[in-house]
Parts: C-alpha cells; sequence; structure tokens
C-alpha cells in the first residue's frame, strides 16, 4: 500500500507543470516606481516570497523587459515617472507583446481616475492605492501570478495536446494510405498530392459559390479524409493492382470494386459510426469514381447526386492520376493533364469544379511540387517515428520557449563580446540598444529611448552624416537587405572614419515594412586621422 | 518621543500605518528612511531651476511616499502642490505658498524622525 501511494506520489510529481524544470524557482516581480521609498516598501511586503527588480524610471523599467521577457512574472508599475512614464512602458509592452504575457498591477492615487481607466485599456490587470497595505498588496500579487501562471500552463497544455492530437491522428492516416500505396506500387506522394489539392479546390470552391456551405472544419475534414479515398484496394489481387499492361473487361471489374469494399470496410468499422470523418470518408471511398453525368461506378449517380467530398477527390485523383507515372502509363505534364480534364477526356465533373480547377491550375502546379521536396525526408515512416520520440520529451511550448531563450542569450552574448561596436534599431518602440563597446565609445546608455533627442547621440555625426545614414537604410528593401556605407564620427573630440555594416530586418507579408535594423560600425584605424 | 508621539506631532495617522504596514518593526524601519528620499530636494532644485515639469513629478512622488507613510499633514500640502503644477492644469501663481508650507511641513517631519527613539 505504502508502495503504491509512494509511487502514484512520484508520478503526478513528474507529471506536473514543473516536471523538467524541478523545484519552481522563485517568481520574480519587477518593481518600476521613481521613489526608492516607495519601492522599498513595495519590495519590504514581497521579498520574502519573490525576487524583486527594481526600475527607477521607465527607460529602466523597459530595458529591463527587454532583457529578461517572460521571466519577470508581474510588474509593479508606478504611472508619474521621469524620462518614461508608466504609460510608455505599456505602450512598449503592447508593441512587444508581452503585455500578453506578463501580468501589470499599476500604482495609482485616487485622485487619478483617468490615469486607471487609460491604464486599463492599455492591457494592466488590476491596481493598487496608495497608501499601500502590506496585507492588500500581497493579496493582490499573489492572486495575479497564480491566476495568469495557471492560465499560462493551462494554455500550453491545451496547445500540447491539441498538437499531439492531431499530430498522431495524421500520422495514423499517414501509415494507413502508406499502407495502400506500397501495395499499389504508387508514389507516396498520391496521397499527400490529393490531400493538398482537395484542399485546394475546395476553398477555391467556397470562395466562388455559397452552393456548397462548407466551413473551413469541412474543408479539414474533407481532405484528411481524402487519404482514405483508395483503402478499398487492399482487397483487390496484386496481380491486377500492380499489371503493367490494360486489365481485361473481367480485371476491371474487380478493380471497381475497390470503391464500394473501402466504402464497407468503413461502414462495419465497429465503433465511430457517427464520427464526421467515418461518414466523410465513406462518401469518399464509395463515390470517387462516379462521373457527373452518372456513368460512373459503384451507383452510378448523378450530377449533386454525388456529394461534394467525392466530387472533388475524383477529380484531385484524376490530376494526380495524370501527372503521376503509373506501371501502365507515363506521366504527363501539368499542362497537358489539365487540358485533358478540361476536354472531358478523362471523365465527366461539375463545371464549377472544373472552373475552380482552371483557376488554381497554377497554385496546383507550383504547390504539388513544393510538397515533394518538403515531404521527402518524411517518407520514412521511421523517420517519422523518431520525430514523436523526439516531441515526447520536450513538449511543444516547453521547445519554443527554450529556442526563444536560446536564440536571446546568444543574441546578448554575440552582441555584448564584440569589440566592434554594435547596436539594434527597432522601429516599432523607436529605440536604440547598443553593444556594451557601443555605449562606452560613444558615452551612451544601452538603450536610447528617442534616438532623435540624444545630445550624445547627435553630437557623434553630423546632420548630413545622419542623413546619409538613413537614406542607405531606407533603400533596403527584403530582397535586398543589407549594405555598408563610410562614416565620419565625432569620438572624443576627433573625427574619426568607420564603416557602418547593417542588416534591415522588414515584416513578412506584402508590404514588407521595414521592422527594425542591426547594425555594426567599424572604425578605421588611427593613421587615416592623422593624416587628417 | 516614542514612534507614536512622533505621528502625533508631525499630524500623522499612526493607526492608519500599523493596520497597513501588520509590524510597529517595519514602520519604524520605513520612518527612518524617509529622510533618505530625494524627491523633496528634487522638488527644490527642480522649482529654482523653473523645470516645472520634473518639479511637478518630484512633488507627486514626495506626495505618494508621504501618503505611504501616513504623513497626512505632509501629504495634503504636497498634494495640493503636486496639483498646482500639474502639466495641462498649472496654477503657478499658487506655487510659492504651497512651497513654503510644504518645506516647513518636511523640516517638522525630518526634525521629529531625528528625535524619535526606538
Amino acid at each position: 500500500m505504502e508502495d503504491i501511494k509512494h509511487s502514484a506520489a512520484r508520478l503526478s510529481e513528474t507529471e506536473g507543470p514543473f516536471s523538467s524544470r524541478g523545484l519552481p524557482k522563485k517568481k520574480r516581480i519587477l518593481i518600476a516606481d521613481d521613489s526608492d521609498m516607495n519601492r522599498a516598501i513595495l519590495a519590504d511586503m514581497l521579498e520574502e516570497e519573490y525576487e524583486i527588480v527594481e526600475a527607477r524610471n521607465g527607460v529602466e523599467a523597459i530595458a529591463c523587459l527587454r532583457r529578461q521577457g517572460t521571466d519577470i512574472d508581474l510588474v509593479l508599475l508606478d504611472i508619474v515617472m521621469p524620462e518614461m512614464d508608466g504609460f510608455d512602458v505599456l505602450k512598449a509592452m503592447n508593441q512587444s507583446g508581452l503585455i500578453e504575457d506578463v501580468p501589470v498591477i499599476m500604482i495609482s492615487s485616487e485622485d487619478e481616475p483617468d490615469a486607471v481607466e487609460r491604464a486599463y485599456e492599455m492591457g494592466v490587470v488590476d491596481y493598487i492605492r496608495r497608501p499601500f497595505d502590506a496585507l492588500f498588496v500581497h493579496r493582490r500579487v499573489v492572486n495575479t501570478i497564480m491566476l495568469y501562471g495557471k492560465q499560462k500552463r493551462l494554455a500550453g497544455m491545451v496547445a500540447d495536446q491539441i498538437y499531439e492530437r492531431e499530430k498522431s491522428g495524421s500520422l495514423m492516416i499517414a501509415i494507413l494510405s502508406h499502407i495502400v500505396e506500397f501495395r499499389n506500387g504508387e508514389s507516396g506522394f498520391h496521397v499527400l498530392h490529393i490531400n493538398a489539392m482537395t484542399d485546394i479546390l475546395l476553398r477555391q470552391l467556397v470562395k466562388i459559390t455559397d452552393r456548397y456551405p462548407l466551413t473551413q472544419a469541412d474543408i479539414n475534414l474533407i481532405s484528411t479524409a481524402s487519404a482514405l479515398h483508395d483503402i478499398g484496394k487492399i482487397s483487390i489481387p496484386g496481380r491486377i493492382l500492380n499489371k503493367p499492361g490494360r486489365l481485361t473487361p473481367e480485371e476491371f471489374e474487380i478493380m471497381k470494386t475497390h470503391s464500394s469494399v473501402g466504402a464497407q470496410m468503413l461502414r462495419e468499422l465497429p465503433f465511430y459510426q457517427n464520427e464526421p470523418l467515418i461518414r466523410v470518408s465513406y462518401e469518399i471511398c464509395r463515390w470517387h469514381h462516379e462521373r457527373y453525368d452518372g456513368r460512373g461506378y459503384p451507383d452510378g449517380l448523378v450530377g449533386e447526386q454525388i456529394p461534394i467530398s467525392a466530387q472533388i477527390v475524383a477529380l484531385a485523383d484524376v490530376y494526380d492520376a495524370l501527372t503521376g507515372e503509373r506501371v501502365y502509363k507515363k506521366a504527363f505534364d501539368h499542362d497537358t493533364a489539365i487540358r485533358m480534364i478540361l476536354g472531358g477526356e478523362c471523365g465527366a465533373f461539375n463545371p464549377l469544379l472544373l472552373e475552380c480547377l482552371m483557376q488554381v491550375a497554377d497554385t496546383v502546379r507550383d504547390g504539388l511540387g513544393l510538397i515533394s521536396l518538403q515531404q521527402t525526408s518524411k517518407r520514412e515512416m521511421s523517420s517519422v517515428v523518431e520525430e514523436l520520440e523526439l516531441y515526447k520529451e520536450l513538449s511543444s511550448s516547453e521547445r519554443i520557449f527554450e529556442q526563444m531563450e536560446y536564440e536571446r542569450t546568444k543574441s546578448d552574448f554575440l552582441m555584448h563580446s564584440s569589440d566592434d561596436p554594435v547596436f539594434e534599431y527597432m522601429s516599432d518602440t523607436g529605440m536604440i540598444t547598443f553593444s556594451d563597446a557601443g555605449a562606452r565609445l560613444f558615452g551612451l546608455r544601452e538603450l536610447t529611448v528617442m534616438p532623435d533627442k540624444e545630445p550624445s547621440l547627435l553630437a557623434l555625426m553630423s546632420e548630413e552624416e545622419r542623413a546619409r545614414v538613413v537614406r542607405a537604410i531606407g533603400e533596403t528593401a527584403p530582397d535586398q537587405p543589407e549594405g555598408t556605407c563610410a562614416l565620419l564620427l565625432n569620438i572624443g573630440g576627433r573625427r574619426r572614419p568607420a564603416r557602418l555594416s547593417y542588416r534591415a530586418v522588414h515584416s513578412s507579408g506584402h508590404e514588407g515594412r521595414l521592422t527594425g535594423v542591426i547594425g555594426k560600425i567599424h572604425l578605421e584605424k588611427q593613421e587615416a586621422d592623422d593624416e587628417r | 518621543m516614542s514612534v507614536e508621539a512622533f505621528y502625533a506631532a508631525i499630524g500623522g495617522n499612526f493607526e492608519g500605518m500599523m493596520a497597513r504596514m501588520r509590524s510597529r518593526e517595519r514602520v519604524l524601519r520605513f520612518v527612518r528612511r524617509f529622510p533618505m528620499d530625494g524627491s523633496f530636494a528634487l522638488l527644490e532644485s527642480s522649482l529654482e531651476k523653473g523645470e516645472e515639469r520634473e518639479a511637478f513629478r518630484a512633488a507627486h512622488t514626495l506626495k505618494g511616499v508621504c501618503q505611504n507613510l501616513g504623513f497626512d499633514r505632509l501629504y495634503r500640502v504636497s498634494a495640493e502642490l503636486t496639483e498646482a503644477l500639474r502639466p495641462g492644469a498649472m496654477r503657478m501663481e499658487n506655487v510659492p505658498e504651497l512651497m513654503e508650507k510644504t518645506r516647513e511641513g518636511y523640516r517638522q517631519v525630518v526634525e521629529a524622525i531625528a528625535l524619535m527613539e526606538d
């Protein structure tokens, strides 16, 4: 009995939220207030249970949040502060999205109701009033951290679960259809192609008509189910399935049974008869060889009697059969295949679907080609299984988290270990961060909030020089993000030639907006200076 | 002078402070720290230099500290001064008088702290 209890305790321990991180570490609170006294009072109330980080103004608070990110579990934020105030901090947190992950409690006086309202709009979760009440402050902090932590863990758990389920679901389907294809001697891509093409065609279909009320979920369902369209083929003898020449009429009759056999297999599943996936798969299996003109098999359905799922998969199947190599035929190229289908040489289809096919022909050609490349490594089941093993060790959210953590550490290290000054400019906040070397050399602080108003930065180069740099960076584009330019800097009262190398970062998407610039300044040797 | 007598002398609220801080020792610790707080000095110097925004912030901070420490009388005058300096609603004509009151209140508090016993 003792044993059981013991192992149960151990089990819940390893499965708990802190499993791979050992003991839960002390939560960290950032106190941003310009008064030493107020910070001291708050720290005194909280430091027994929490690790306290202090900031004396908005700039320090932002710098700290930039460095530590979600390692900060809570921010206590004063509004009226020098340099940058609490609203500026909230603005920066909104721009970086940190406001979603790090709860902020604002510190306010009762004489500033508008400020409280504005702060709420900017994402603070609660406020505490002066004069601070120890019990009150403590409770608010504990509750907020607990709630956020719980929410974060829950969100992570849900995401992991969905991810795992989706993954194992599609993995099962991939295995199943792989077995069928393996026996057919078809390319392993057939199912992937049908899946992708079904998706493309359905998306287009709902764009051009509202005749079929399909939601995004329906589209996903049909695309997933499409993988099962040929499962009935496992009942077809191999000598017919893989016969290189033309099938005799008798053999063809046997071949034709695969659609009804596949459907029957699904119908006879002892469970899950009401699952949408089974229902849709049934439609697809049974009717993906029906023709719009009623001359298909097994039931000779006409027009809209054929479920749209089966109609779509039939079209995708024909296209992929034409463009792929089979034992009995060579591959046709994309244009020929499209022409043959539109010309009615390969069956009769819903005119609306043919219209869709025409409209998405280019996407299909480019898209399916891409799949072959992307999925190559995944064709071997062993590699997929290995991958699954990897996922078990680290949950997906933790993985992303650790990746980000790693990247941040790496860039921090690289930035601060360089002898040449390195800087980073972020356009959304308008701030510049300099590396240690840069800050020292130029007599700047690490974080410059308003670069265009910072005297030490302005003194560094003439207005013309500055305009030239701004112009050069403005000329970058997503496909041309890097460049260098020569500079004349005023350092310690002397003019020093230097070379600036920069890399602009643009947002993804159409406009490719400039989101930031990373740069390195290399000072030329002193001799150049002496010649002057 | 005991800490209770200190609070009585400066027009503060010791009971309220105790209720919030939950420990006499904590109250003492913070009261002793008050002279080290730089906001009053900053208020004086920024007013001298005519830096009104900075003066507003300093007054605001001083007010907040006094409120936290239950120094009610000094809190009230510094709150009035803060409002007179508030950007957008400034009433500079009231500032000299309010500053004088604040200065007097601050001097009283600091002197009384020096006389306070454990």
